[in-house]
């Protein structure tokens, strides 16, 4: 019975271990960063991890030993202890300046993604405004007069059409309900509260077509509210939305038979 | 419990029967168990159950016949009629021509772009594919009948058949000119677009309750954002127009992540639930009107509703020329036709503010002589005039689109269309200038300024 549950346990901290080792060859571990700070999060979310690790492999392997070594017979008698009043400080104190730690280390990458007054935090008027509802994302860009909120204002259904390379700022907003804009890829996610416009902030790396997926439960169709972030060279967008604004003052003989 | 207990016999038998529960678990729900489906069959319309009450054997013979005609949500196909068969023309298939086999009803440029689409959304699975990887290709889900194809070109591979560069270019082939049959539109309806618009397409499925303004019933053949008049039935166009880009201000998402060819398909098997509603109506109409139904009506009648459909295409909306610039004067002029009874009439409904709160909305109820909605749509459901504040635009917000709206009005719903209304001399009640002119206005009620008293400031809608 002993070796049993030590092996059961053992089996337990090599396979949790092994799983996170091998995760890549199956694609079940992060995408790749397309975003400046992605990389910044990246590094967080390692060092939390390595942490984590360190005392998962550390008390499960404790747990292991004593498991193995303590196990006694049914009629043996058990040892009275009162427990060890530095140890019990050590790993009081060991975890809450590791927490210190963390909790300094990533204040800096949250305030640069997040305050308005951090360095990288573009400045000047949004790309787009960004509309969540249930259960659709709708992008508006504003037309030539570029002001939100007139006549000419484009709307594009579902998809966020970016310049790649160049800060891009767009004021996220809420039709209904609480969602959340979440783009993994970017490592982009922010809740967007109905009430309020919220300056949010990316600069993409790399072209391509980036799911964006709802992160905060909205409803019914919260598992299907998704949309696309397409990042694309500046010229190709200004040419994707000069098509928009040609598209907008079409007289409908296109669709004549 | 006794401490020095350890795994007696009870126990070790109370968990031995554990571990087989959890192994039948396991094996049941994941390891390749597919859960087959229920069939599903078509209902009746509530309306012809009830006029058909007291002759049951009518209502079989309806059931029966659309059956025959439209088959079920599983294995959904239109009965090719022998006007049909004689020109080779098959309603089933839009992406072939029109005397070969097919309904000629996607243009070669539209077949063009969903090939170029079906070659980007299958990008994964055709670089696998070129890179040798067969097996590694996606389940498509929402086609079957493709994955179907490229099995048996694998197993054609495997059993020596082919060699791998045939396989190559014949699974290239088959993925690029993908078109979804009317049975994977059905499958994709079922995981989209069942658990609101409903089986028969009534928009009665379960998560309906729940929603205001409720899915559209495709049952009557009403759709109300078409670029068409005289109340015509839609172009594929316009259904695809609902799936490409939504309904803004409802909970209808633009549904662009799948591609267009599955976004075509579900257009086919949308346009398939509505006749089929259609034809279903007019069996009844007809059993009222004659007091049988005799055996050719059924055919003649889904001949009849088919041929509206393809006629509807000629009746677009359109503007000759370029949109006129709105300028201060427009706006102006605009703001004088809204409110002018004689012209366009839209403060009696929309309100003067447009806010959707005109008089002529609302009505006494005779009982509590509270106001109430003085009209129903066609579906039944009370209605109010849009709120042009919010500016959110079902049928989109381009100016032509609202340029139609007014033009042709909203079929199944109250708002009439002026744009070919003439006075007592014979001439237009609204030129096209004037047309612009309110168009212009119309959209302008909805620009966002902290100024105006009242105006919506960082709420809800899409200004």
């Amino acid at each position: 019975m002993r070796l049993l549950t030590t092996l059961l346990l053992l089996a337990l901290l090599v396979l949790g271990v092994w799983t996170f080792m091998d995760a890549h060859n199956h694609g079940w571990w992060l995408p790749p960063v397309v975003s400046t700070f992605g990389p910044d999060i990246d590094r967080l979310f390692y060092l939390i991890l390595w942490m984590v690790a360190f005392f998962f492999v550390l008390t499960e392997g404790i747990l292991v030993w004593c498991v193995f070594a303590y196990a006694k017979k049914r009629d043996s008698k058990a040892t009275f202890t009162h427990g060890h009043h530095k140890l019990e400080i050590m790993w009081t104190a060991i975890p809450a300046a590791l927490l210190l730690i963390i909790t300094f280390t990533q204040m800096g990458t949250w305030a640069q993604v997040k305050f308005k007054t951090s360095d990288s935090f573009p400045k000047g008027e949004p790309m787009a405004e960004v509309y969540a509802s249930q259960f659709d994302w709708r992008i508006v860009y504003p037309g030539d007069d570029r002001k939100f909120g007139t006549m000419d204002d484009i709307e594009s259904p579902f998809e966020f059409v970016a310049p790649v390379n160049e800060p891009v700022l767009f004021h996220l907003r809420s039709r209904d309900v609480i969602h959340s804009f979440f783009v993994p890829y970017m490592r982009l996610k922010q809740d967007a509260m109905p009430g309020m416009t919220i300056p949010v902030w990316f600069n993409a790396t790399q072209e391509g077509s980036y799911d964006l997926i709802c992160a905060e439960l909205c409803g019914w169709g919260h598992y299907k509210m998704a949309g696309r972030v397409r990042v694309v060279s500046r010229a190709a967008f200004e040419e994707w939305l000069g098509e928009a604004k040609k598209e907008m003052l079409s007289n409908g003989t296109e669709d004549k038979p | 419990m006794d401490p020095t207990r350890h795994f007696d016999r009870a126990n070790r038998a109370d968990l031995a029967h554990l571990a087989v529960c959890l192994a039948v678990a396991a094996s049941g729900a994941g390891c390749g168990f597919e859960p087959g489906h229920a069939p599903m069959r078509f209902a009746l319309n509530e309306s012809t159950v009830q006029a058909l009450a007291d002759a049951p054997e009518v209502a079989d013979h309806v059931r029966g016949s659309l059956e025959f005609l439209f088959g079920t949500p599983q294995h959904p196909g239109y009965t090719v009629l022998a006007d049909w068969a004689e020109n080779e023309y098959d309603p089933n298939h839009p992406d072939l021509p029109a005397d070969g086999g097919g309904s000629g009803e996607l243009s070669a440029s539209r077949l063009e772009e969903i090939r170029a689409d079906n070659l980007r959304a299958f990008a994964p699975d055709l670089a696998a594919i070129a890179a040798g990887r067969f097996a590694e290709v996606r389940k498509p889900r929402t086609a079957p009948g493709l994955e179907r194809s490229y099995r048996s070109l694998v197993a054609r591979r495997a059993a020596g058949e082919i060699s791998d560069d045939v396989l190559k270019t014949e699974a290239r082939k088959l993925f690029e000119g993908w078109y979804p049959s009317l049975r994977d539109s059905a499958e994709m309806y079922r995981q989209q677009c069942l658990h609101c618009h409903g089986v028969d397409g009534g928009g009665d499925g379960p998560t309906a309750a729940f929603l205001d303004p409720r899915p559209r019933d495709y049952r009557k053949g009403i759709f109300k954002f078409t670029a068409l008049k005289d109340l015509a039935h839609p172009r594929r166009e316009d259904l695809y127009r609902v799936l490409d880009q939504g309904l803004n201000g409802t909970a209808m998402p633009s549904f662009r992540r799948f591609s267009i060819a599955e976004r075509e398909g579900l257009v086919d098997y949308v346009r398939l639930l509505a006749v089929r509603g259609e034809v279903e109506h007019k069996l009844v109409a007809t059993y009222e009107d004659e007091e049988h139904l005799s055996a050719e009506v059924p055919a003649a009648t889904l001949l009849e509703v088919w041929e509206k459909w393809q006629q509807a295409r000629e009746k677009v909306v359109a503007f000759e020329g370029e949109i006129p610039i709105p300028t201060p004067a427009m706006l102006a002029r605009g703001r004088e036709l809204f409110n002018d009874a004689k012209k366009g009439n839209c403060a009696s409904c929309h309100g003067e503010r447009g806010l959707g709160n005109g008089v002529a909305a609302y009505k006494i109820d005779e009982n509590t002589g509270r106001q109430v909605p003085a009209y129903q749509d066609d579906w039944g459901h009370d209605i109010m005039p849009r709120n042009l504040v919010q500016g959110q635009f079902r049928g989109g917000r381009r100016p032509i689109d609202v340029y139609r709206r007014i033009y042709s009005g909203v079929n199944g719903a109250k708002m009439p269309g002026v744009g070919e209304s003439k006075d007592a001399e014979g001439n237009l009640v609204l030129p096209p200038e004037d047309m612009w002119a309110l168009v212009h206005y119309v959209r302008s009620l909805s620009e966002r300024d902290e100024r105006v008293a009242g105006a919506p400031v960082h709420t809800g809608g899409s200004h």
